[in-house]
Formats: structure tokens, sequence, C-alpha cells
């Protein structure tokens, strides 16, 4: 069967693998283009990871699930906002409070989860494959090729593409692509025209938290069916390099987010390869990192990214 | 028509404005002179909406639009017909032309329509006869062209918000503020008629200023401001401009119009066969050779982008050049050396001021590592001080004090600790450029007094203006630097018009 061949397997692997990358990076993306730097992605991410097999475990509804988890990413997110917004502390600084709440927090509810033992999804709950569960897609699942790739994904990999797509017409077509550019360039021209440079920033790294969060209810309730502490296992941080180097612009992101899960794929093949056991197996699981950072940091010619990115607006006060 | 009516308003206790009432009638230029301080950009952010005034009452076009104290908030100012172009641009560099005008003009998120866009601004433009193509970039355009898309951006939001059809409406009333402060004379030679062109399709014009000869040019009434008060409110024609100038001041203002003295001193700053590699953006520099000694002012004029920024680059060793030597300065000591240069920076916010700082620690910048400043690696707080405080008093540089930050100081404030920081050590070589750009007749000739007294005490001092008027007032010798060659304009053996056909090239 020709959905079979290993280089099918491969691709359908890498279109999993670089979801959650390319749900979080858009969002961070917006959120840098509207010159707000949040290294936290890597706590959102987590704390979408545990709301969601938390909500998922306890009520069976992995929907719940889903929108618990971006809902607790933006909750964090606002508290993100406050700090480096309103308050305007240095966003870095922010960023990491984030990380560490998230490691925190998530460590703390999974420990009060085991202890009330609830350690897995029912077998029931939890997103499968195919459009959002509607039935009448998973008939064209054995088709060749297109069937793997296309139609026997999950919902999210597929709103995410959609989500890609928006983000980039909304950016480059209408009013708040140009509002978005002005905050992230020079907040100045933005507030001369009228806008609430807070708000749009506010708004900004909400709609991150919400991404950041959605990816991370993919890594546990659909990807994986579980919960491991710390489970993001650095994709944040990747997020925001892939932003980087891909010069904030979208294309450049999906190519790169696309090279990350193209690795991610490849070292999954290889450590199931005989004679493999030879290595420890965080040599293989390094690879895409690797392989990513590389290729971007060589292939990628530096930008200067939106200029007040990183800067608390007003400057003065 | 705008009118202001007896508009007061208080700063914590301090009074800007004390009743200043001011009337522009419909389709008239309305120069607003005044000092930096006089109160004439309070009353401009009152008008747009950015202050509200304690008492008084603005009216815009017609008596339905009459607000009790301004409108409240720009946008609000752009519906009621009132547009400003502020002295700072406002435009996003990455943005399209187009981008900058329908964030600046239009509300709302919604999908944007190039093409219409594009043609109102086409049409604007046409009218106003300017050339502009709405896809460029902005930081792709001169600040000339920059200055155009804000004019063009102000009147599309005052069209835009009225919902007429043509991007003007008769009762439309444009605020410029200070317009020409950023503009070489060539580009204020094109904006004038256009102030000109916007007054004849109705426009109200709001024309602030510190220029005399550009109110005198373009403006049909004046209004005169001291101290937060009106001290003169009328036509232009009939009034001089040695009027203007002492009711803005109080006082006759006297440019220093130096005695010539004979070329003594020493060479401070020799440059043979200065050329810029042949692959250099043009213009390219080529074949610049002078000399500036001790006791000189030696003034290079020129139209902007004429080479003037390769020159400076070169003389203050920030380009390797082995055809620059300034005599007991080696070429990478030049800025950070104890022998260093005095350079006062064209962009002070930028490239002379740390604007967050205090005033004692900009006084100290380029010497806190140093006696007495610093002993045996301890920085001495007293000593920097004391230091203030006496160039402070020195300098009269008025503010809060020496802990204060310069950005709570007026430009011409911030200058003053600029000129401070780098004349009180007597260097033997000063480099200027457009030392007084922004800056009111009395701080303007309050600097170029302090030229030209550091010259009179020995110094070298090279002088890149665009001001061709004070150049002339206080230069020994006049240079002309046009398309990256040097021409010696003979001055003071020449006259002024001499020296604009050799800056324009068609001498």
């Amino acid at each position: 069967m020709i959905n079979d061949l290993l280089i099918v397997v491969v691709i359908a692997q890498t279109l999993t693998a670089a979801t959650p990358l390319l749900l979080a990076g858009c969002g961070e993306l917006v959120a840098e283009r509207g010159g707000v730097l949040n290294i936290g992605i890597e706590g959102l991410m987590l704390t979408g990871c545990i709301a969601a097999f938390a909500v998922t475990a306890i009520t069976g509804n992995s929907w719940l699930g889903l929108l618990v988890a971006m809902g607790a990413a933006m909750v964090l997110g606002a508290g993100f906002a406050l700090m480096a917004i309103t308050a305007r502390a240095d966003q870095i600084v922010a960023g990491m409070a984030l990380n560490l709440v998230a490691v925190g927090v998530s460590g703390t509810v999974w420990r009060a989860l085991q202890s009330h033992g609830v350690t897995e999804l029912p077998a029931s709950a939890g997103f499968s494959r195919g459009w959002f569960g509607w039935s009448g897609w998973s008939s064209f699942n054995d088709l060749p090729v297109i069937g793997p790739l296309f139609f026997d994904l999950y919902g999210l990999s597929i709103a995410t593409a959609g989500l890609l797509l928006l983000t980039w017409w909304v950016l480059r077509r209408t009013r708040i692509g140009i509002v978005i550019q002005a905050i992230g360039e020079l907040p100045d021209a933005a507030a001369a025209a009228g806008e609430s440079v807070h708000r749009w920033r506010w708004g900004v790294v909400l709609f991150a938290a919400a991404c950041a969060g959605a990816a991370g209810a993919f890594l546990s309730i659909m990807r994986t069916h579980a919960f491991v502490p710390e489970m993001t296992g650095g994709k944040g941080f990747v997020v925001l390099a892939l932003v980087m180097f891909g010069r904030w612009r979208i294309s450049w992101l999906i190519a790169g987010c696309l090279l990350f899960g193209l690795a991610d794929s490849v070292q999954q093949q290889l450590q199931s390869l005989p004679g493999s056991r030879a290595l420890p197996y965080q040599f293989f699981q390094m690879l895409p990192y690797v392989v990513a950072l590389v290729a971007l940091a060589g292939l990628s010619r530096s930008a200067p990214g939106p200029a007040a990115l990183g800067k608390p607006w007003p400057v003065s006060r | 028509m705008i009118r202001f009516a007896s508009i007061t308003k208080t700063f914590s206790g301090v009074t800007a404005l004390a009743g200043v009432s001011l009337t522009a009638a419909t389709g008239t230029v309305h120069g607003v002179l005044g000092e930096n301080g006089a109160g004439k950009s309070t009353l401009m952010r009152i008008a747009f909406g950015l202050e509200r005034a304690d008492h008084g009452a603005i009216e815009i076009g017609s008596s339905e639009n009459r607000t009790s104290s301004g409108p409240r908030s720009p946008r609000d100012a752009a519906r009621l017909g009132l547009g400003m172009v502020h002295q700072h641009f406002t435009l996003v560099p990455t943005a399209t032309v187009t981008e900058a005008c329908v964030l600046g003009a239009s509300h709302g998120l919604g999908l944007v329509d190039h093409a219409a866009w594009q043609a109102r601004i086409r049409a604007t433009a046409a009218m106003l006869q300017w050339q502009i193509d709405p896809d460029a970039r902005i930081s792709s355009l001169g600040v000339g062209q920059q200055q155009r898309v804000e004019i063009i951006k102000a009147l599309l939001s005052v069209g835009s918000v009225q919902g007429t059809a043509s991007p003007f409406s008769a009762r439309g009333v444009l605020i410029l503020d200070e317009p020409t402060a950023v503009l070489t004379p060539q580009e204020v030679d094109e904006l004038l008629p256009a102030v000109r062109r916007l007054a004849a399709a109705g426009t109200t014009v709001l024309f602030i200023s510190h220029k005399l000869h550009e109110v005198e040019r373009v403006c049909d009434a004046v209004t005169i401001l001291r101290r937060g008060a009106v001290v003169h409110s009328g036509p232009v024609a009939g009034l001089s401009t040695q009027r203007m100038a002492e009711l803005m001041v109080g006082t006759t203002v006297n440019l220093p119009s130096p005695a010539r003295q004979p070329v003594t001193g020493a060479p401070a700053l020799v440059i043979t066969k200065l050329s810029e590699r042949a692959n250099a953006p043009a213009p390219r520099l080529t074949d610049v050779s002078f000399t500036v000694h001790q006791n000189e002012i030696v003034a290079i004029a020129g139209v902007d982008g004429n080479g003037q920024t390769a020159l400076v680059r070169c003389v203050l060793g920030l380009d390797r050049a082995d055809a620059v030597v300034t005599p007991g300065i080696p070429a990478d000591q030049r800025l950070a050396g104890v022998e260093r240069i005095g350079l006062i920076p064209d962009d002070r916010q930028h490239e002379a001021l740390v604007m967050e700082l205090s005033i004692e620690r900009n006084l100290v910048l380029k010497d806190h590592h140093r006696p007495p400043f610093a002993r045996y690696g301890w920085l001495d707080f007293a000593a920097w001080r004391a230091h203030a405080v006496d160039l402070v008093q020195r300098f009269s540089i008025r503010g809060a004090g020496p802990a204060a930050t310069v950005a709570s100081l007026s430009g011409g404030n911030q200058q003053k600790v600029v000129i401070a920081r780098e004349l009180h050590r007597q260097p033997k070589l000063i480099v200027a450029i457009n030392p007084t750009r922004g800056l009111d007749v009395a701080a303007s000739a309050e600097v170029l007094e302090r030229l030209v007294s550091a010259r009179d005490h020995g110094a070298a001092v090279l002088l890149v203006h665009h001001d061709l008027d004070e150049l002339l007032s206080v230069a020994d010798r006049v240079l002309v630097l046009f398309g990256g060659r040097m021409t010696d304009s003979g001055w003071p053996a020449c006259d002024r018009a001499h020296i604009g056909r050799l800056m324009l090239g068609v001498a």
C-alpha cells in the first residue's frame, strides 16, 4: 500500500510535529510584530498542556479541554501583559517569570491529579485524527497519498493552516495589520493616529497566549494523549528562534516549523531502526533542534526586526 | 476658520497661556510666532485635543462647531475639521505612503481599499502639485518627502472623517508646527508655495514658526506670543522682520557680526585631496582640500546631501581617511582622546545626549572616568555636581537643576548642555553641524555667540550649517560643497547670491 511508504509516513509525521510550533509561532509572530517579545511562550504552552489534560481527563470532554487550555494560557498571558505592557516592566524578565510560574503550577496540578488517581485520559476522550471528528471525512483517509497527508490529520493541524492564512491576510490587507505594524515599529505613530498602544499590545499578547495554549493542548490531548512534566521540552524557545530567524515573516516561519517537524519525524524513524539502541535516545531527540537551528542560522540573513520590539511604551513617563 | 477665545491653561500653578485669543480667517495662512516656551505648542496641543484648556473656547469652521474648551481628542479634532502636522514626524519607517495615510487618516479595523486610498493620495498630491508614489516606503523618502506625506495624511484625516468626496473641505484647518525646521532651503522653497495653494483651496493654515523671513513670505496675518500672552496680532504686510523679532523676544536681537580678523593661527585641521573610494554612493567626495586654522570659523555651506555627512565622518575619524590630518590629535583619538575635538552633532537627542540621564551626568559623559571626576577608579559624584552647577550657571542652562533629566529640558537648553560639555574644555578644534536646528531666535543667537567666542579664544571651528543667513553672520571663510566637490566662495569678498549659485551648482 502506497500509504505505508516511508516517505508518506515521514511527511504525515512532519505535519503533526510541526503543528504546535506553527500554532504558537503564529501567535508569537503577531505579538512580536506588535513590539512585544514574550519569551514565556514555553510556559504558556506548558500551561495549555496541563490545563487541556486535566480538564479532558476529568470531564471526558476534549473540546472543553482545548478551550480551557486557551483560556488558562490567556489568564497567564494577561499577567504578562499587566507586567510588561501596563506596568512597563522588562519584557524578558516578565517572560522568565511566566516560564517559572508555569513549571511550578503545572507540576503542582499534575501531582494533585496523580494523588486523585487521574493519570491518563479516558479511552474515549482526547481528539482523534480526522477533521474534528466529522466522520464524513474519515472515508477519505485511505485515499492514496492525500489520505494521510490531508485527511488523516488532527483537526487542529488543519485549523492551524487556516489560521496562518487568515493571519497573513489580516496583517497584509486590513487596517489591523497596519496598526500592528505601527505599534511594533513606532508606537508614537499609532498613538498619534488615536489608537491605544496599550490596548493593541494587550490584544496581540492575548492572541499569542491563546495560540500557545492551543499548541499545548495539541501536545497533551492530541499528539501524546498524556501529560509528562515539562513535556514542552523547549519547543517554546524553538518557536522564538524560528520567528526571529524567519525575519518575522509568516512564509519563513512555516518553512522553519516544517523543517523542525521533518527532522523530528526523521529522528523518530531513526530510533526505530535496528541497532539504534547503541546510541542513547536523547541523541535522536536532540537532532531536530540542531537541524532547525543550524539550517535557519545558516540560511537566514539577519534582520533588525520590529524597531520597538521589547521596548515598553511610552519610553519615559 | 478657527477662533481661539481667551484660552487659559496652567500646568501645576505655572501659567502657560493667559487668555490667548486668535482668529484665523478661512483661506488664509496665519503665522503663530513665539520663542520656545512662549506657549505656541501648548495652544496648538489644545486645538488638536491633546490638552484641555482651563478656560476659553475654540470655534472651528462655524458656530455649530464651537466647543467649550477645545476638542477632546485628536480624533475629535479631525471630526471638527482640524488636522495637524507635528514637528517630529510620526511615520512608521517600514510602512508605505498608503499605509501611513490609512493609519493616520482613518479608523476601524476593516479591509483596506488600497486602490481608493492611492487615488485619494494622488489627488491630494496633484492638487498641491507634488509627486508622491503611494507605494514608496517611508524609509526610502527624504525628510521633505516625508513631510509631504504628513501633510497629505493630515488633510485626508480631515476629509475622510467629514466624509467629503474631495480631500479638502473649505472649512478645514491645518496646523503646521515648525514645518521648515527640518527642511533644506530648496525644500522650504517648494513647501511655501504649496502652503499658499492650500489656502487658495479654502483651507485655513496655522503656520507655527520662529523663522521670521518665512512668516513674511507665506503668511497673511501673524499672531506673536510672548510668555503665554498675545503681544501682537495683525496682518503681516507692513510689519518688518526686525519688528517681529523685537515683539517676540522683547528686545532687539542682533545676530553676532564678528569683526573679521586676518587668519593668524596654526592649522588645526588639514585636508589634502580627500576623495571617497570609486564605488562610494553619490555624492562621492572628490578632491576636497581645505585647512581650518586656530582663530577662524570655516563654514561649509551646501544643500543637505551633497557630501556633508561623509566629510564630517572623515574629519571625526569615524571613517578612515589618510587625507585628513588634525595636527596634535591622532586620527583614532579625535573623539575619545584627551585632545579630542569638540563636537556639536546634528542630532543632539541621539548623538550628543542620553535623554534619560540627568543634566549632571550628560555634562560629564565624556570625562567621567578621568580626574577630577574619577580617582583611582572611584567616581567622585561631588565633583560631578560641582562641575554641573558651574556649567549650568556659566552657560545659563535653564531647567529644574542639575539632577533633572535632559529630556525635561527645552530644545534650546538641551543644546546648551551639549555646548557646555563640548566647549568648557576649550578644544582646539570644534566641529558643529546645524547647531541651531530647531532652536528659536534667541537660543540660536546664543549658540552662534558661543562659537564666535570660542573662535576668539583660539579655537578652530568647522561649521556645517543649513541656515545660510546664520552661517554668513559668523563665518570667516565660506566653502561650498556641491555634488561632493568643494569650492571656496571667496567670502567675505563675494555676495550671498554667489554662494547660493555655488550651492546649486550653477555658478
